[in-house]
């Protein structure tokens, strides 16, 4: 009877010491592919990059087509078009205000340095992840590093670079929780001083206007340009129009829904800032 | 093999397919449907699976992700060990794999993966959010249900080829 009891016990502490053996080769596992994270994670997009490709263009494409389809026509490309189209114009409109609200040579000179002057590396788009963080195919091989600000052709901006591999990086999205981008609201009213706020990151590819004070008067429609106050954009770079703001006396400041300019469905291309002075 | 490549190719459908059918943001997560499924409709004695199959669904959803690589990993092994124990102690019925376990489950193992997961994170990087009940955890779970149950159909019908 006692080696029965015996045999139970020693048969339980087997299946402890297997146990903790188990957890602790895990963890040791676990350990060592974390600090080789960095070549693992690139071997693995680098590998994978053709396919994602294929499947990201797929994607697209049938988004477009369910979405063509849906609206009885080609609504969506035409929506698509005149999207761009209005980027462009809005990035032109915010252009010419700035340049009439500021000093005329300064605007000049910093147009000239900054808008003309900037390197840009072309990107694919190959994935995006539940965290709105997006994959290219350009790393740290292409000149690209952490913090660099990401645009498309109409100025629009995407994000920055948050880690970058060998041969490729990843971007946290303006509307990764994460993400707070100094911005300045443009009123239609050009006669009227420009507000200071910031756009936070409300995760789902969407975000919010916040800490607009109080007294200040936004609208639906205001346009909202990245601001020079924090070095880490370029100023008068595209972010989000203001759909509905929400004012509480009893808060000090004020927010806003917003409609963020970059569509990630669409953005096929991406270009990375790659001489930005940044200070983060 | 076959398993590891399933899994990867669906790592990356998820990651760039789907992106682009996204519901309020969130993709479904398919790495875990299918983890979920072979646990699920894995014979009672080939439990020694689970590890394996939680370490090469949880290494691809942790490399296609930017945080550090392991809580997947980690939490799928959880969830597969917790799982096989719940289904041991579910009284045996006819059917060995009924719907009425299944939904369930998945909605409870669903929405323990994606809390747990939202707190390894927090815990590895303070500057994310601990936990977030909002309509998008919501859409989430919503819209992987609806991929998991075509999957457990498909799953059904070709339970005893797959088991084998």
């Amino acid at each position: 009877m006692k080696a029965v009891k015996d045999f139970s016990i020693n048969r339980k502490k087997n299946g402890l010491l297997k146990f903790l053996i188990g957890a602790v080769a895990l963890l040791f596992f676990l350990f060592i592919l974390n600090i080789f994270a960095s070549p693992v994670r690139n071997y693995f997009y680098a590998v994978s990059v053709p396919i994602q490709k294929t499947f990201w263009s797929a994607g697209a494409s049938s988004s477009s087509f369910f979405g063509s389809f849906l609206q009885a026509g080609s609504l969506a490309k035409e929506n698509e078009n005149l999207k761009n189209e209005n980027q462009k114009l809005l990035a032109e409109v915010s252009y010419l205000q700035s340049l009439e609200q500021g000093n005329q040579a300064q605007n000049d000179a910093f147009a000239a340095c900054q808008n003309s002057g900037f390197r840009l590396v072309m990107a694919g788009v190959i994935g995006l992840d539940d965290n709105d963080v997006l994959s290219i195919d350009k790393g740290s091989a292409d000149g690209i590093s952490e913090g660099m600000p990401v645009i498309n052709q109409q100025n629009v901006l995407f994000g920055k670079v948050l880690k970058v591999y060998k041969d490729f990086s990843q971007i946290m999205l303006v509307s990764n929780k994460n993400s707070v981008v100094n911005v300045k609201v443009q009123q239609s009213d050009t006669a009227l001083p420009e507000i200071d706020g910031v756009v936070k990151g409300n995760g789902g590819l969407s975000a919010y206007l916040d800490l607009i004070p109080i007294n200040d008067t936004i609208n639906p429609g205001d346009i909202l340009v990245t601001s020079a106050i924090e070095k880490s954009f370029p100023k008068d770079l595209l972010v989000a129009k203001v759909i509905q703001k929400e004012k509480n006396d009893q808060k000090p400041f004020q927010s806003a829904h917003l409609d963020l300019f970059f569509d990630v469905k669409t953005a096929n291309n991406l270009f990375v800032i790659t001489n930005y002075k940044q200070t983060n | 093999m076959v398993i590891i490549l399933l899994f990867y190719f669906l790592a990356l459908l998820q990651n760039s397919f789907f992106t682009h059918f996204n519901l309020l943001g969130s993709v479904p997560n398919l790495v875990f449907i299918l983890f979920f499924l072979l646990v699920f409709f894995e014979k009672k004695k080939k439990n020694y699976l689970i590890i394996p199959l939680a370490i090469v669904a949880g290494l691809f959803l942790d490399i296609f992700s930017y945080t550090y690589i392991g809580p997947s990993i980690v939490l799928l092994i959880i969830i597969g060990i917790v799982l096989k124990k719940i289904q041991s102690l579910l009284k045996n019925r006819e059917d060995n794999y009924p719907f009425v376990y299944f939904l369930p489950l998945f909605l409870i193992c669903f929405a323990v993966y994606e809390a747990l997961l939202m707190i390894s994170l927090h815990f590895f990087d303070l500057s994310h959010t601990l936990i977030n009940f909002d309509l998008r955890f919501a859409a989430g779970i919503v819209y992987s249900l609806f991929f998991a149950i075509i999957g457990f159909w498909i799953f059904k019908k070709h339970a005893k080829k797959i088991q084998n």
